[in-house]
């Protein structure tokens, strides 16, 4: 009896620990499985433009998900169809005077990428174009390969600026750096409108991927002004931009209301920021530039380029459209008073301004989640694409 | 007593067996069960570093110590800080006889060993100095012939080609074709086809062994000198034609439906329509294809009491021979399709005629579409017909696509791996630090 009781308890004991092991590996298999589906999911998304193949510069929702550049083959990337994916990094905007709320992108205080949400592809129509729903969650990671960083190290007289490019892993040493400096003049317009003028250079970057730029016409330090910089050195390009505004509280806000279309609203920031916002009349001037094959920016002319808004009921947005399906940025001027004005810029295509795009979930508090990575080009710009992939059928283990 | 030993007999062989298990059963670290796919972060990589054709330049100046640094700082730059790398060029081929394929030229690395964890890719590069390009041998250019003649009469409306017009059909015909013919003319007039039909040139152009696509559909443009032959409707025209198509040698393409169901001149048949509203035709019905065969084989006169009849076998599937083609010559239409005006195979007894190509897969005795040639003297062929009996709206692409695999013209292609022209480029990457 003895015996038996002691063979039937260590066969109990032993049963366990084997189970112990074999789950343990049945994880480990799942994870793995987790993996591979992480890399097929991003070729699936990268090799394939969807369809249709031009949907990221419609408004109408694809009926198969694919990012690539259906002008190009390989890990081309649209910078169009990036533009209509729902930002999960930054919080919707909503505007009032639509009544709509518009995916963020916006990176910095002067720099705008609002696209809105009837025209966003979302996380959840996704998942159920790519065939995942319910089974696997993903985040998808756009972010430049090459972040060029500009500090301003004395405002005028001469205004004098420093950058850093650097990649992902190293400085970019002996970058050839090509710059272009806006400077905001608030009455160079037609009828009191602001203006700009563009000053070009190039420059090549030291060992530790570092540069400076003095720009000894710049002697008021209220002067407003845009620097935008491209360093290029072997098959990589990256962007760095910097503004200064001397009217931060007043100015206007982009929105993109129409793809298809081109369709910009131009809108007073009070409208968005504030609820009883005292009135104050912004003048605007916007042109779209884009970037040549040399890295300097051609100017488009644009209809309806200028015209003045204001906050508050009775007071419209105003609209300009952009004719091109080529990435550009859309630079707008305006001017608060005689003295008060700066600029602001808007991405036509994610790629003009390099702004790194998130898409999708939330990978924390997952059990396990996957990686993988590749390579790609937006426009021209350089970018590494990255899948955090994570099972949404959960692990049933016993013990 | 004896239980107890047993029963610790069997805890002993179970423990083994637990223990050896667990030592055999050795999990993978976190990173073998979840690797980072460092084959494809290679290729993206080379093909990033290649972007502006900066990978390239450096692969062809490796003695360029300003390139190859710029190449280093780009690949250090646009990897992760805990990836290494073995950048490698290889010279493709040798110029000597007996040299071995690749030798390598130059290398780059940030590390003594990859480790145990390490995966490459391959790229090509091409040098600045090279174009690579493909040039097709010319139909006939050694038998003679090697004219195509493209019928794009702007005086003859068509017939289910629903969605296009005959010119732009000719247009893209023009565009896939005629780089695999000698000489392309375009016959943009009823009068320029009776100048032909007449067997006279209209460019000087070889008029022999000419392949002529008719590009109006079931509808046949008719010169108005030609409209004489008007008995039973005009099929004794479509005789004519035949005729003329096996004096000459040509090849006569029908691109859809119902091979001459119609014949049109818009003056000549200007108060006339075809019955479905299309004025400037007169049906011909189905004597005329009939017509047609009788005088391809070259029938003394016409004899005006026979018809032709058609069917429709439904979806039909390209034929291997013309789905090879159809990856040598870069041409992809749909494989499958749907026929409604299937010719039937008892023409080939009735009018001496063999197959040459199938372009689909008969269907029982429907032929769906194919290359006819009539049996001449000996074992040549005088004359010939190409009929492709779908549904419209007329795929234009089949029809260069099946004379494409019955004449078979060679394609001359560039190699790449040519002495000089192409280096190897291999990037080995792999991990450090972690687990």
């Amino acid at each position: 009896m003895v015996a038996v009781t002691v063979f039937l308890a260590a066969t109990l004991l032993f049963i366990g620990l084997f189970n112990q092991t074999i789950q343990t590996a049945v994880i480990y298999q799942r994870h793995r499985a987790t993996a591979t589906k992480a890399s097929d999911l991003l070729d699936n998304m990268l090799l394939s433009p969807g369809i249709p193949m031009d949907w990221g510069q419609g408004d109408s929702f694809p009926s198969g998900f694919g990012l690539q550049d259906p002008e190009f083959t390989q890990y081309r990337i649209s910078s169009f169809s990036l533009m209509r994916l729902n930002s999960a990094s930054g919080t919707s905007v909503f505007y009032p005077k639509t009544g709509s709320y518009y995916s963020n992108i916006t990176i910095g205080s002067k720099s705008f990428l609002l696209v809105s949400q009837s025209s966003a592809i979302n996380y959840s129509i996704a998942s159920e174009l790519l065939g995942i729903k319910n089974q696997y969650g993903f985040q998808l990671y756009f972010n430049p390969v090459v972040t060029v960083s500009v500090t301003e190290e004395h405002a005028a007289g001469p205004l004098s600026l420093s950058l850093d490019a650097y990649g992902t892993g190293f400085p970019l040493a002996n970058a050839h750096v090509t710059y272009c400096l806006i400077t905001v003049e608030l009455n160079g317009g037609a009828e009191g409108n602001p203006a700009y003028i563009t000053e070009y250079g190039t420059v090549l970057t030291n060992e530790q991927g570092s540069a400076t730029l003095n720009f000894p016409q710049i002697d008021d330090s209220e002067m407003s002004y845009a620097l935008i910089v491209y360093a290029h050195l072997g098959g990589l390009v990256g962007v760095g931009y910097h503004e200064r505004v001397s009217s931060e509280d007043v100015y206007v806000v982009p929105f993109i209301d129409n793809l298809s279309e081109g369709k910009i609203l131009i809108a007073h920031n009070y409208d968005i920021e504030y609820t009883d916002p005292p009135s104050a009349e912004v003048k605007y001037n916007a042109s779209l530039v884009y970037l040549a094959e040399d890295f300097t920016l051609r100017e488009m002319p644009l209809e309806n380029s200028y015209g003045h808004i204001n906050s508050g009921d009775g007071s419209p947005y105003e609209v300009v459209n952009i004719p091109t399906d080529n990435p550009g940025i859309l630079i707008i001027t305006y001017k608060k008073s005689a003295n008060l004005g700066g600029i602001v810029m808007m991405p036509w295509g994610v790629s003009a301004l390099a702004f790194p795009v998130v898409f999708g979930g939330d990978p924390t508090k997952q059990e396990w989640v996957a990686t993988d990575m590749r390579q790609v080009t937006v426009g021209r710009i350089a970018y590494q694409a990255k899948i955090a992939v994570w099972s949404l059928e959960g692990y049933q283990v016993i013990g | 007593m004896m239980r107890t030993i047993e029963v610790l007999i069997v805890i002993i062989i179970i423990t083994g067996a637990f223990i050896a298990a667990s030592f055999f059963a050795v999990l993978p670290w976190p990173r073998q069960v979840s690797p980072v796919n460092l084959r494809r972060l290679s290729f993206t990589t080379l093909q990033l570093l290649d972007s502006n054709y900066d990978l390239s330049k450096a692969a062809f100046e490796i003695d360029n110590a300003t390139i190859w640094g710029e190449l280093q700082v780009a690949l250090s730059a646009s990897l992760p800080p805990n990836v290494i790398y073995n950048l490698t060029v290889y010279e493709v081929g040798g110029s000597a006889v007996g040299a071995e394929l690749y030798h390598d030229l130059a290398t780059i690395s940030n590390t003594e060993s990859l480790g145990s964890t390490s995966d490459a890719s391959s790229y090509m590069t091409a040098s600045a100095n090279v174009t690579f390009n493909v040039i097709p041998e010319k139909i006939g250019e050694h038998s003679g012939g090697g004219t195509l003649y493209i019928l794009n009469c702007s005086d003859a409306p068509g017939w289910w080609i629903t969605g296009y017009t005959a010119h732009s059909l000719a247009q893209d015909l023009y565009n896939l074709l005629s780089s695999y013919f000698s000489d392309t003319v375009m016959v943009q007039s009823t009068t320029e086809l009776g100048v032909i039909l007449d067997g006279n040139p209209l460019h000087g152009e070889n008029l022999q062994n000419a392949v002529v696509i008719n590009t109006c559909g079931e509808a046949v443009p008719i010169p108005s000198s030609y409209t004489v032959y008007n008995d039973n409707s005009y099929a004794e025209y479509c005789y004519e034609v035949g005729k003329r198509v096996n004096l000459y040698n040509w090849t006569w393409t029908s691109i859809v439906g119902w091979p001459f169901y119609y014949v049109s001149n818009t003056n000549e048949f200007s108060g006339s329509q075809n019955s479905w509203g299309i004025y400037g035709m007169a049906r011909v019905s189905n004597p005329g294809l009939n017509a047609f065969l009788q005088g391809l084989d070259n029938r003394a006169s016409y004899d005006d009491s026979g018809t032709s009849s058609t069917s429709s076998p439904g979806v039909v599937y390209l034929s291997t021979n013309v789905l090879e083609s159809s990856n040598y010559y870069g041409i992809y239409p749909s494989p499958y399709q749907t026929s409604t005006r299937a010719l039937s195979s008892s023409i080939l007894t009735g009018f001496h005629l063999d197959v040459t190509t199938y372009v689909f897969n008969p269907v029982g005795g429907s032929i769906p579409a194919a290359i006819y040639r009539h049996a001449g003297t000996g074992s040549s062929y005088q004359g010939a017909f190409y009929a492709i009996g779908l549904t419209r709206t007329p795929d234009i692409r089949l029809t260069a696509l099946g004379l494409l695999a019955d004449y078979r013209p060679r394609l001359y292609r560039s190699e790449y791996t040519t002495y000089g022209t192409s280096r190897l480029v291999v990037l080995q990457l792999g991990l450090v630090g972690g687990v």
